[in-house]
């Protein structure tokens, strides 16, 4: 699979301190307009840097509702990550995103950060998301095996991953029965954590 | 005789509900700052029913400057005529410019100014002004002291959710003349607290909205909404104090949006994690949560959402190790109006 193309958007642009869902709403356009100048496997990286304080309303309406859109496959395989220097910064987005039962990749920390989850996401798509994003890709019956769960159990939970965008599926043998699918890690193969 | 989120109930009781057209505050000898604005609020909707409250205002000089300095005679003085726009230019202007000080109000404002107020009564009208008005909260705080950053950070999201919730709820029905939407800070010399207030259509009304229901519901008007889901048929069927409940523990919203709500549940757990008080009032009713436990009560009903936070100081490192460091020895004087006795002197 060919790399993806990366595009980085500071969200100070914006203001250092970023409150109202007013604010948040007009910030969404100019980052969905980021998001579809990719190409459709392109990946969008937030930047908190700079940022001093992001409320929930703001972050809801700027990025939990462009989750909930991609999500919805509106913009392909389009992905959004979070990088954040400090985990406080983006504690009421993870609430938000819980609120709407949605997850998003956060690296916490400078390039070499942590790669953390955000929002709600059960332990076990959690382990397999780890699973994944270390070895950078696998077929479901690879993750399968090292997980110790039947393929149809893997398979639903790595559908779940696909769907919130927190990987990447590649069709490998279309000529198969079933369609065989390689499934990618989106962050660059280091280990997620919940949280 | 102290005025206090408590004490302020009995104000509320003579003023609502035994019709009493007038106060006599004159042995009055502290306020505290959510009793400030609630009092403000009273005497503007007594001015707004058509029945003005005679006050005769407290004696202390104390009282009266700290008064002064919160802007609390600019803002109550404000005339029935004004549009919130002109409000905010006197208030921009501060008391110095205010028409309603007299001079020796003004120079004992800005005595008193230093010595725990930390921001005085702004206004709260549009959303495009929240974040402004935030970040001059946030500079009158830092300059007073030096803060941890993380609790900083998470008291000013918690002023960015309270200041925009006024616009964006207080006149969600768009029939009320002015919330008048206002908040203040203040430092009692143990905690910052934080008081913010409006006299819009409060939480009850608010979660009706979601039904579409414009006015008072009835259990009839609940019963024609029979098609509805079950949950929302409750929520149209609220009491106030049901409502205060639903949206301070349960996050209830107006909207369906599911990223909606849940704003005053988290304020409200954060503050009591950090052992903080928290008192909101709505309609006829009140939660007073402190370390010793907490209840909803049954109170004189008043128009809109009325919220105090009781933050320890210690929880932004105020007071701490800084003076010993070298850092800046906080000035908040102990019990404000006791403490400014003491400048009486």
């Amino acid at each position: 699979m060919k790399a993806m193309k990366k595009t980085t958007l500071e969200i100070s642009q914006f203001g250092r301190r970023l409150g109202t869902r007013l604010e948040g709403a007009a910030a969404r356009r100019t980052l969905l307009a980021a998001l579809d100048d990719l190409p459709p496997d392109g990946q969008l990286v937030l930047s908190l840097r700079d940022l001093d304080v992001l409320s929930g309303s703001f972050a809801d309406e700027a990025i939990g509702k462009i989750c909930q859109l991609l999500s919805s496959g509106l913009h392909g395989d389009r992905t959004l990550v979070v990088a954040s220097p400090s985990a406080d910064l983006v504690e009421d987005l993870s609430d938000k995103l819980a609120q709407r039962k949605l997850a998003l990749l956060c690296r916490v920390g400078g390039t070499k950060g942590t790669w953390r989850v955000l929002g709600a996401l059960a332990r076990p798509l959690v382990d397999t998301l780890e699973l994944l994003n270390e070895r950078g890709s696998a077929t479901t019956k690879e993750l399968a095996d090292t997980l110790g769960i039947p393929p149809n159990a893997c398979h639903n939970r790595v559908r779940r991953l696909v769907r919130l965008r927190l990987v990447r599926e590649e069709k490998i043998d279309t000529a198969a029965p079933n369609t065989q699918y390689r499934f990618h890690a989106i962050v660059g193969g280091l280990t997620a954590r919940a949280g | 005789m102290r005025l206090t989120s408590e004490t302020i109930e009995d104000v509320l009781d003579l003023v609502l509900v035994e019709a009493e057209c007038s106060l006599d505050l004159r042995d009055v000898g502290s306020i505290d700052v959510y009793a400030l604005l609630l009092l403000d609020l009273v005497v503007r909707h007594a001015r707004e029913s058509g029945a003005p409250l005679r006050v005769t205002w407290p004696e202390s000089p104390s009282v009266r400057r700290w008064m002064t300095a919160m802007h609390f005679f600019v803002d109550v003085k404000t005339g029935l005529a004004s549009r919130p726009a002109e409000r905010n230019a006197a208030q921009g202007t501060r008391v110095e410019s205010g028409g309603a000080a007299n001079a020796s109000e003004r120079a004992a404002g800005s005595f008193a100014l230093g010595a725990s107020t930390l921001a005085p009564i702004v206004s709260i009208d549009r959303e495009d002004d929240v974040s402004r008005l935030v970040g001059s909260f946030d500079d009158r705080l830092s300059d007073r002291y030096p803060m941890d950053e993380s609790p900083r950070r998470r008291f000013l999201r918690i002023l960015l959710e309270l200041f925009q919730n006024i616009p964006q709820h207080a006149n969600a029905t768009g029939d009320v003349l002015d919330p008048h939407g206002i908040a203040a800070m203040h430092d009692d010399g143990h905690s910052v607290v934080l008081a913010i207030a409006d006299k819009g259509i409060g939480l009850a009304r608010s979660l009706r909205l979601c039904l579409g229901l414009r006015s008072g519901s009835s259990e009839q008007a609940c019963l024609a909404q029979a098609g509805l889901e079950q949950s929302r048929l409750e929520q149209a069927c609220l009491s106030d104090a049901d409502a205060l409940r639903a949206v301070v523990f349960d996050g209830r919203s107006r909207f369906r949006d599911p990223g909606r709500g849940h704003e005053l549940e988290r304020i409200f757990r954060l503050v009591r994690s950090w052992e903080g008080t928290v008192v909101v009032r709505s309609g006829s009713a009140l939660l007073y949560q402190s370390e010793a436990g907490g209840d909803v009560v049954d109170v004189a009903p008043f128009p809109g959402v009325q919220i105090a936070l009781s933050i320890p100081r210690a929880v932004f490192g105020i007071g701490e190790a800084a003076f010993g460091k070298g850092g800046v020895e906080p000035r908040g004087d102990p019990g404000f109006n006791e403490g400014n006795e003491e400048n009486d002197a």
